[in-house]
């Protein structure tokens, strides 16, 4: 691991903090925007796939799948009309990396979308908005507007025989939109319950009953990159598996709390937190670190991990070692027994109440729980229910072991993975702060 | 076809089906609440989860599709477990009072071994949940639960069920089953997480929602947090009796819950060919008048002005005496007897045996002749057939239906729903009526005719057919005749000249008919819309034609077919209960019938003609007519120009009605008897589909009543004819023998399934649901010419308005039954809808009290203005009797078959303006909104 300090490597966020820098598409032209689209249009669709299969983009909304992969799940023989949607509805506790890109640099993500839309046949898409960014959507579809004058969007983009709309479609306030089969029900104007499984992936049944590509707005961004730079230059940044930049979002306790876009697995959690968000607070001592959104298990100051690493033989090997020598990428948190999810890294400094802090997380699931099925309707309250009258001095002995209890009821029990966020932090917090949640339930 | 191991067992499922099911159908038991059968795989509740060999985690059954070889448990310590956490996390929100819990859950609980909830609700005020699913913010500091519970009120605003959703487990069954099953949505669910609940329409509970009460969320729930009242009254069934509902000509089959000898329930029966588990609001709850206090109980005779009970045994000897009487001093033809399509076969069959055999005469018909005599009379001349020709299961293989002069939704509710459902899967829906009824919502093209022009529109869909080549000339050339002669007729019926008559552009005439000539399957409903005309029986020729000129008759999925109105039309003139035909039409001039009936009942058929029951009126205008029975049918109410009608009856010198409740008949009667229901008799039922159907005696008479059949076999025996019949079984066996299309009919083989489709030729033969598959009765169907001629009147200045009748979803025909159920909390008095125009036009507003005036009488009823009525015309029900709306209506009929001309009267409106002031006599017509909604709302 490099022992200098972490420094940015900005790709997507290369231009949106430049002074001067405007939404507007005058700037982003002058920019370079839209030289990839212009590529794109002089290349077959399944040449952007493959393109994207080289430079191993995995997804930038929480779960990392292999977005050319996804992509590629689209046959070419298709008959259904194909769609695409941005995931826009950014609401993970601790997330705010894709409203800078939708408020400040609107047309990265359009050009995105367009140039993913050509890749997979899509004629028509629709940008799935979280219905608090009414100001994101102003800015959005003032971009569409433009793209369109200019001939990116609409008929015969760029004068192709290749026709596309992007609608913009606003959320109501349900974290469970999300969900992408959430997310498709709501569009197709139901109530937004994610949908059974099989099947597994829109891309086979998805909008309407037809394949479907649901991307977040990160990771449509990168495919910008991907054909400027081509595939293969792309995978070169980051680790193999791991390729590209990240942006990560640091909040809590840090001195200079924000969105950082690095090379991923270029740092560890530890140079992140104390170099780029400048470290913690008043001096104090890291807690603990939730490192991928407030459903990643989080990781509690002074264990140590046990992390499986490929070497660069190919071969396996363990290493001990603290939680801020984690190298941060897709990987290398899983391997931690946590996640790097959507990028979101909440530090908490010793000062903090990790049984007020579950419940304030258990507030947030049990709120946002859809109530489509039993374990995670009841289950989320029920958690919520423990951890506030642990909070208010009512807790008992066997409290606990019951938080453990509900949350293993939820985890793989549920339709959506909505079940695994709720319990995932319950099992690490008490199975990580076990003395403190004992100690809160003796308080009376 | 999969097979799979389940608890190590090999069993076979079918392709693409869950293991949930498929171990269902095996009769392996997983624990579930969610699932349904009826409904798609939801897979919210948890419990049916199972273990999977080479697959992570507990994946849910119901939801997980079988895979060829794949190796399943249903049944381990751990899924016991996670099963016991899933009704801990129930029960903790569950009433307090473990007698309130649901039954479900508790019996869960035992079979997993729960001892304990661990988190159950404390009882310190706390966060609560009201009605509409939000949290209310409570503002106590207790240390315990502070965070949202539930409490919320019971919503009992329906009158035939409660939904109680402190015992909701939002398993979301009824919203469900209110979409996928019924079509209706009017319940969804609302809040989410933990205060998800089940919303009726805009949260405005039940009864104010768009729910049309058919009970599939009732059946649905497993927590009966959706519970029917009479169950919560009176407990739940101990047993149940298979029956069909004696409601419409849908002839739903319904499990009988009785308990402590009282019905408590009528279930409809999943496994049902007819309803598929599906009902609607008459038939589940509907049948609360069998309990109505108003029910006759005693017979009574006319002594002066006054009614006197009598004994049952003085009642049946005054028939006796009474028709000997007039029979000898005035010949058998100056009796009549009307039975009811209501009632049995047998019942029919023994009126008419009555009529033919102990008095000697054919005057005897029954009240199908006011609704699809005109279906008899037209499909005979086409097809040579008196009967749909197509089964209500064609609803799913059919890719186009034509749905005319008929209201599925509301008159057969479980064929609309049906209906309702094929739509959604893909089948094309062209809509003929005069009303924007419910289902022009989803119709390709709704064809808005002017009342009475059917004839000139079939000509005018036939033309276009034939002028661009769609008509299947194969068809024609193997299996009809007349082409080139009805050709000639149609060739005048240029769309646009039927534009002139009809008031339909003649581009969605063009439309209608391309769908209709090129779907590959094309099927037809149709209602009384089509028959009740001056020119009804043409006009359904007409219809049969465009069958025969599409090659649409004689395959699964196309056909024509008449939506019989009551439960027993089919089977009442099936049966012989008419004054021109024996059995299944039969003629009665044919010597093998003549030798046939007087082999088998000793006596021969009676040489001249029957009346039928228009002509019966004017024969007792005449004193031709002096003595009649009517069983079941209220003639004083539902016949037209009932003015007439009652003068008839009251020139009568007997008459003795037999009838549930003391009808608008009984006021001319002499002698009152009471009838028993249909859940205190055995008999049969034919439905719509020409499926004989049980009627099973489910509880014993009330009161000592003797059943109708009793009181025709002892009548009989004083008019000195012994019936050799007794049992309803041995009367199915006569006429098995006398008829034969049903000639393969028993109780035995009616009993093994759900009802036999004749044709039955033969004991082994299985019965028809699809008929004229090889040739038609007559041969070559026949292309039967018609032109158009106007119906009985046109509006005029005087009358300028073409009033239509027709019925609403809470009730059925004269409201007999339905009056006397608690359905008249939905709808308690006739309404006249009439177009926003025209209410400007005359100074109506919705609400107003109006005086519709006929060339012949004037009725007052209160107005709605209504989007289902185009300009110039009025559309109101005869549900209830006290507006006599069938004063309004002339004498004219169809030319053929003496069907009533119900749907063509012209009249005039006005406001009714209070002397006193010139405030209108609004007051008079309730607030509750229920009764305009229940039509308007639709």
């Amino acid at each position: 691991m490099p022992e200098t300090k972490a420094i940015e490597r900005r790709i997507v966020l290369a231009n949106l903090d430049q002074p001067g820098y405007t939404p507007d598409i005058e700037c982003y032209l002058k920019h370079g925007g839209y030289a990839s689209l212009r590529k794109a249009a002089g290349m077959k669709p399944e040449e952007i796939v493959n393109e994207v299969k080289a430079s191993q983009l995995r997804g930038r909304g929480g779960a990392g799948f292999a977005c050319g992969v996804k992509w590629g799940f689209i046959r070419a023989d298709e008959k259904k009309p194909i769609y695409l949607i941005c995931n826009a509805d950014e609401s993970e506790p601790g997330t705010f990396k894709d409203r800078q890109i939708i408020d400040r640099d609107p047309h990265q993500l359009v050009e995105g979308m367009i140039i993913s839309c050509f890749a997979v046949r899509a004629k028509l898409a629709y940008i799935y908005i979280r219905g608090e960014f009414a100001g994101g959507a102003r800015i959005l579809q003032k971009a569409l507007d433009e793209a369109r004058r200019n001939n990116f969007l609409g008929k015969n983009i760029l004068g192709t025989d290749y026709s596309l709309e992007i609608y913009i479609h606003r959320g109501a306030g349900a974290y469970i939109c999300g969900e992408e089969t959430g997310l498709i029900e709501s569009l197709e104007g139901k109530r937004a319950y994610p949908r059974i499984k099989p099947p597994y992936f829109p891309a086979v049944l998805g909008l309407y009953q037809c394949p479907t590509i649901v991307n977040n707005v990160e990771t449509l961004c990168n495919a910008v990159h991907i054909l400027r730079m081509g595939g293969a230059e792309y995978a070169k940044i980051g680790r193999p598996n791991n390729t590209g930049t990240r942006i990560v979002c640091v909040s809590g306790h840090v001195n200079k709390p924000g969105y950082y876009e690095i090379e991923n697995g270029a740092w560890t959690l530890g140079q992140i937190v104390n170099d780029l968000a400048g470290g913690v607070r008043g001096g104090k001592k890291i807690k603990a670190i939730i490192p991928g959104g407030s459903s990643a298990k989080v990781l509690r100051m002074g264990e140590v991990i046990k992390l499986r690493q490929k070497q660069p033989d190919g071969s396996m090997a363990e290493k001990e070692m603290g939680i801020l020598d984690i190298p941060y990428d897709f990987d290398n948190l899983q391997a931690a027994g946590t996640m790097s999810g959507s990028g979101a890294i909440i530090v908490m400094d010793e000062t903090t109440d990790m049984v007020k802090a579950m419940n304030n997380i258990n507030a947030f699931y049990a709120h946002e729980s859809c109530g489509q099925c039993t374990p995670c309707r009841e289950g989320s309250l029920w958690l919520q229910k423990i951890t506030d009258r642990i909070v208010r001095g009512g807790g008992r002995a066997s409290d606990p072991g019951l938080l453990i209890n509900v949350a293993d009821n939820i985890a793989g029990r549920t339709i959506c993975a909505m079940g695994e966020a709720t319990a995932w932090p319950v099992q690490s917090f008490v199975a990580k702060f076990r003395d403190e949640f004992e100690k809160a339930c003796e308080k009376k | 076809m999969p097979t799979f191991t389940i608890n190590g067992r090999k069993i076979d499922a079918q392709p693409g089906d869950t293991i949930w099911n498929a171990a269902r159908l095996q009769g392996i038991q997983i624990p579930y609440l969610c699932a349904s059968a009826n409904l798609k795989p939801y897979g919210s509740c948890r419990l049916c989860l199972c273990e999977v060999d080479g697959q992570r985690g507990y994946p849910a059954s119901c939801t997980t599709p079988v895979r060829d070889g794949m190796v399943v448990r249903t049944e381990s310590p751990k899924l016991n477990q996670l099963r016991r956490n899933v009704i801990e996390l129930y029960l903790s929100e569950q009433p307090e009072d473990v007698l309130h819990a649901s039954e479900q859950l508790r019996t869960y609980a035992a079979q997993f071994g729960l001892q304990k909830v661990r988190y159950r609700r404390s009882g310190t005020s706390g966060h609560h949940l009201n009605g509409n699913g939000h949290r209310h913010n409570g503002h106590s500091h207790g240390k315990t639960d502070q965070i949202a519970r539930r409490d919320y009120k019971v919503d009992d605003s329906n009158p035939f069920f409660i939904f109680d959703a402190n015992k909701c487990i939002a398993c979301a069954r009824c919203v469900r089953a209110c979409d996928e099953v019924q079509g209706t949505f009017a319940i969804s669910m609302s809040g989410r997480g933990f205060a998800s609940s089940v919303t009726a329409g805009n949260d405005v509970g039940f009864a104010a929602s768009n729910c049309v009460s058919c009970g599939a969320c009732v059946k649905e729930c497993p927590t009966d947090a959706l519970v029917e009242k009479a169950v919560v009254q009176h407990g739940k069934p101990e047993y149940t009796t298979r029956t069909t509902c004696a409601y419409c000509g849908v002839g739903c089959n319904f499990d009988v819950g009785v308990r402590g000898g009282r019905i408590v329930s009528m279930k409809p029966v999943d496994a049902s060919p007819v309803n598929w588990g599906h009902a609607c609001v008459k038939g589940r709850f509907g049948w609360d008048y069998v309990y109505s206090k108003e029910r006759l109980r005693k017979p009574m005779k006319r002594v002066g002005d006054q009614w006197v009970e009598c004994s049952w045994d003085d009642a049946l000897a005054m028939i006796g005496s009474e028709f000997n009487r007039i029979k000898k001093s005035h010949g058998p033809d100056a009796l009549a007897a009307l039975s009811s399509s209501r009632g049995t076969n047998e019942e029919n069959y023994l009126m008419q045996k009555l009529m033919r055999c102990a008095v000697g005469t054919n005057n005897v018909d029954n009240c199908a002749r006011v609704c699809h005599s005109a279906t008899v009379s037209g499909m005979m001349e086409v097809f040579g057939t008196w009967a749909a020709t197509n089964s209500l299961n064609d609803l799913e293989k059919t890719k186009l239906l034509m749905v005319i002069g008929a209201n599925p939704t509301e008159g057969h509710p479980v064929t609309g729903a049906r209906i309702k459902r094929a739509l959604r899967r893909g089948t094309k829906l062209i809509v003929i009526d005069p009303r924007r009824i419910e289902l022009c919502r989803y119709a390709e093209v709704h064809l808005q005719l002017k009342p009475g022009t059917n004839v000139a529109l079939f000509n005018g869909l036939a033309n276009v057919i034939v002028s661009e080549g769609l008509h299947d000339k194969k068809f024609i050339e193997a299996r009809t005749e007349n082409f080139d002669t009805w050709l000639e007729v149609v060739k005048k019926y240029t769309p646009e000249a039927v534009e002139k008559i009809t008031g339909v552009p003649a581009e969605k005439i063009r439309k209608a008919a391309r769908l209709y000539a090129t779907s590959g399957a094309s099927m037809c409903a149709h209602g009384l819309g089509m028959t009740e005309h001056k020119y009804g029986s043409y006009g359904v020729m007409t219809l049969c034609n465009l069958a025969i000129l599409t090659g649409s008759v004689g395959r699964p999925g196309t056909g024509v077919n008449p939506l019989r109105g009551q439960n027993n039309v089919q089977g009442s003139c099936d049966v012989g209960s008419v004054p021109v035909y024996f059995t299944a039409y039969q003629k009665l001039s044919d010597p093998l019938v003549q030798a046939k009936f007087n082999d088998a009942t000793g006596r021969p058929l009676p040489e001249r003609l029957g009346w039928k029951v228009p002509e019966m009126w004017d024969a007792a205008l005449e004193g031709k007519l002096r003595g009649m029975w009517v069983m079941g049918y209220d003639v004083a109410q539902t016949d037209p120009n009932l003015l007439k009608v009652q003068a008839a009856l009251g020139k009568l010198e007997f008459l003795a009605v037999t009838d549930l409740f003391f009808n608008e008949t009984c006021k001319y009667a002499h002698l009152v008897l009471p009838a028993a229901s249909f859940v205190e008799k055995d008999g049969t039922f034919t439905n719509g589909e020409r499926r004989i159907q049980r009627c099973r005696k489910v509880i014993e008479p009330q009161d000592g009543i003797i059943p109708d059949d009793v009181q025709m076999i002892r009548v009989s025996e004083m008019l000195g004819y012994t019936m050799n019949c007794t049992t309803s079984s041995d009367i199915m066996d006569e006429i098995a023998r006398l008829t034969p299309t049903l000639a393969g009919v028993s109780y035995e083989k009616l009993d093994r399934g759900f009802g036999l489709q004749w044709p039955v030729l033969n004991m082994a033969h299985p019965g028809t649901s699809v008929m004229h598959t090889e040739v038609f009765p007559r041969g070559k169907a026949k292309f039967a010419p018609a032109e158009y001629l106007p119906p009985g009147e046109e509006p005029t200045g005087k009358y300028p308005f073409t009033l239509v009748t027709g019925r609403v979803l809470h009730h059925y025909n004269c409201g007999a039954q339905t009056r006397h159920s608690g359905l008249i909390e939905f709808v308690n008095r006739d309404i006249l809808e009439i177009h926003a125009d025209d209410a400007v036009e005359h100074g109506i507003a919705d609400g107003d009290m109006v005086k519709v005036t006929s060339h012949r009488a004037s009725v007052e009823l209160p107005c709605a203005i209504s989007e289902r009525v185009p300009p110039g015309q009025l559309f109101t029900t005869f549900h209830f009797p006290d507006n006599n709306l069938n004063t309004l209506l002339s004498s004219s009929a169809d030319t053929l078959s003496k069907c009533p001309e119900y749907k063509v009267c012209t009249v005039h409106v006005e406001k009714i303006v209070k002397k006193s002031g010139k405030r209108n006599a609004r007051s008079h017509f309730p607030t509750r909104k229920r009764d305009v909604h229940a039509r308007i709302l639709v």
